[in-house]
C-alpha cells in the first residue's frame, strides 16, 4: 500500500475541512429540535473521528474526501431544518407537486450516488479487489447498509412511537418508506458505478491514445 | 476444491434429482398458480443459472446441499402460499403465534443456509483476504434481503395496488420487510461470525 499523503502537505484537505467546520458550526445554531440534532450528529462524529484517526494509515483520495464532505453538508443541513421540514424539501415538494417533503429521499439517494464511490476505493485499495469486482461489491455494501438502517430505524421508531408504525415523522405515513429509501440508494450507488465505470475507460483511452 | 465433473458427483446428482422431484411434486396443483408462478421466478433464474455457470464455476458439495436446503423450503412456500404454509399453522397453534411464520423461518433461513454459499462464490470470483473476505460475504446476503424487498413491494403495488400493507406477504404487520432483513441480517452474521472464529483458513484465499 503506498503510504498516505502527509496532512500537513494536502492543501486541498484543509480547506475542505474548513468549509466543513464552517457548515456544521452554523448548522449547530438553534436546530429545529436539539435531541435530533443530537442523534442525527452522533454517526458523524464518530465517522470523523475514524476517519481523522485512520488517516496516517489509510488516507482517501481527495475526490472521495470531497464527495463524503458532500454528503456531510446535505446531512448538516438536515439535521438542522430537521428531515421532514427542509426547505430545500418544501421547495422540492412544492415545484413537483409531491405529496411529502422529498428532502430525507434525496439524502438517502446522495448516500448511494456521493459514498460508493469512497466504499470502492477502500475495497480495492485495502483488499486488493479488482475495480470491475470492487464496483459491484460497493453498490452491495450500500445497499447492505441501508437495509441496516431501515432496521434501526424501525426499532428507534417503535421505542419512541409504539404501535405508531409508518405515521412516525421518519415514514411521514407512507407505508412503503424503507422499501423507497434503500431502492433510491441502490439506484444512487448503481448511477455512481456507471459514472466511474466511463470516466476509468474514458481516462484508460486517453492514456492508451496519447 | 474437487474439480471432479458432474458425472462423478454423486451427491450433486442425487441433490439435483431430489430438488427437480420434489420441484415437480410441488408444482402439482398449487393452492395459488400465480402466486406459484411468482415465487418460482427465483427457481426459474437460479437453477439455468448454475447449470450454465458449472463448467466455468462448479460450486463444493456443500454450497450445492445448502441452496438444495432453502430451495426446498422456498418450493413449500410457493405451493402453499408462505402465508398458509402448514408446519407456519402448526407452529402458530403449538407456540401460541399472531401469525403463521414459515415465512419467517424462510428469511432467518436466507441468512443462515446462503452466508457460506456466498463466501464461496465471492471467494472464487474475487480474490478476498482478511477483513474483507469475512465481512462480504453477509453484506452480499444482507443487500439480497434488501433487494428482495424491494422488488416485493413492487409486485406487491403492481398486483394489488389497493391491498398495500395487507398484501399477502405482509400479512398486514407494517414492520414486516424490517423484520424479515432483521432475520436475513442475524441469519447471515451468525455464521459470518462462527466461521471467522473456528476456521481462520476461510479468511484465506484457496
Amino acid at each position: 500500500m503506498t503510504p498516505s499523503p502527509s496532512f500537513s502537505a494536502n492543501r486541498f484537505l484543509h480547506v475542505l475541512l474548513a468549509v466543513y467546520a464552517l457548515v456544521w458550526i452554523i448548522t449547530a445554531i438553534q436546530p429545529l429540535d436539539w435531541p435530533t440534532w443530537a442523534l442525527e450528529n452522533l454517526l458523524v462524529v464518530i465517522f470523523i473521528g475514524v476517519l481523522a484517526l485512520t488517516y496516517r494509515r489509510f488516507a482517501f483520495s481527495n475526490a472521495s474526501y470531497l464527495l463524503i464532505a458532500i454528503y456531510l453538508v446535505l446531512h448538516a443541513i438536515g439535521a438542522h431544518t430537521g428531515y421532514a421540514a427542509s426547505p430545500a424539501g418544501n421547495w422540492l415538494k412544492a415545484v413537483f407537486g409531491l405529496a411529502r417533503n422529498p428532502y430525507d429521499r434525496v439524502i438517502h439517494c446522495a448516500f448511494g450516488l456521493l459514498l460508493a464511490y469512497p466504499l470502492r476505493e477502500l475495497m480495492i485499495r485495502t483488499g486488493g479487489i479488482r475495480p470491475g469486482a470492487a464496483s459491484w461489491l460497493a453498490i452491495c455494501l450500500i445497499l447492505a447498509v441501508s437495509t441496516f438502517f431501515e432496521v434501526i430505524e424501525a426499532i428507534v421508531a417503535e421505542r419512541i412511537s409504539p404501535g405508531t408504525g409508518p405515521a412516525w415523522l421518519g415514514a411521514q405515513g407512507d407505508e412503503w418508506d424503507a422499501q423507497f429509501d434503500m431502492g433510491v440508494a441502490l439506484l444512487g450507488a448503481m448511477a455512481a458505478m456507471l459514472i466511474t465505470c466511463w470516466r476509468e475507460r474514458a481516462a484508460a483511452f486517453h492514456s492508451v491514445s496519447s | 476444491m474437487t474439480e471432479k465433473p458432474f458425472s462423478r458427483r454423486r451427491l450433486l446428482q442425487v441433490l439435483f434429482a431430489g430438488f427437480m422431484i420434489i420441484w415437480i411434486v410441488s408444482s402439482v396443483n398449487p393452492v395459488d398458480r400465480s402466486d406459484w408462478f411468482i415465487e418460482n421466478l427465483l427457481v426459474f433464474v437460479l437453477i439455468p443459472l448454475l447449470i450454465f455457470t458449472y463448467r466455468l464455476l462448479p460450486l463444493s458439495d456443500a454450497t450445492y446441499a445448502l441452496l438444495f436446503v432453502f430451495l426446498v423450503m422456498h418450493a413449500a412456500g410457493a405451493h402453499y402460499r408462505y402465508a398458509d404454509v402448514p408446519l407456519g399453522y402448526w407452529m402458530q397453534e403449538t407456540f401460541h403465534l399472531s401469525r403463521n411464520h414459515f415465512d419467517r423461518i424462510v428469511h432467518l433461513s436466507f441468512g443462515l443456509l446462503l452466508t457460506y454459499p456466498a463466501s464461496e462464490i465471492l471467494r472464487r470470483i474475487v480474490k478476498l483476504r482478511g477483513f474483507w473476505a469475512a465481512v462480504l460475504p453477509p453484506v452480499l446476503i444482507v443487500s439480497l434481503s434488501g433487494f428482495f424487498e424491494i422488488v416485493e413491494s413492487i409486485v406487491a403495488s403492481v398486483v394489488e395496488p389497493d391491498l398495500g400493507a395487507m398484501y399477502l406477504g405482509i400479512q398486514g404487520d407494517v414492520w414486516d420487510a424490517q423484520k424479515d432483513m432483521a432475520l436475513a441480517i442475524i441469519g447471515s452474521v451468525m455464521p459470518a461470525i462462527i466461521a471467522a472464529k473456528i476456521k481462520p483458513a476461510w479468511r484465506e484465499p484457496d
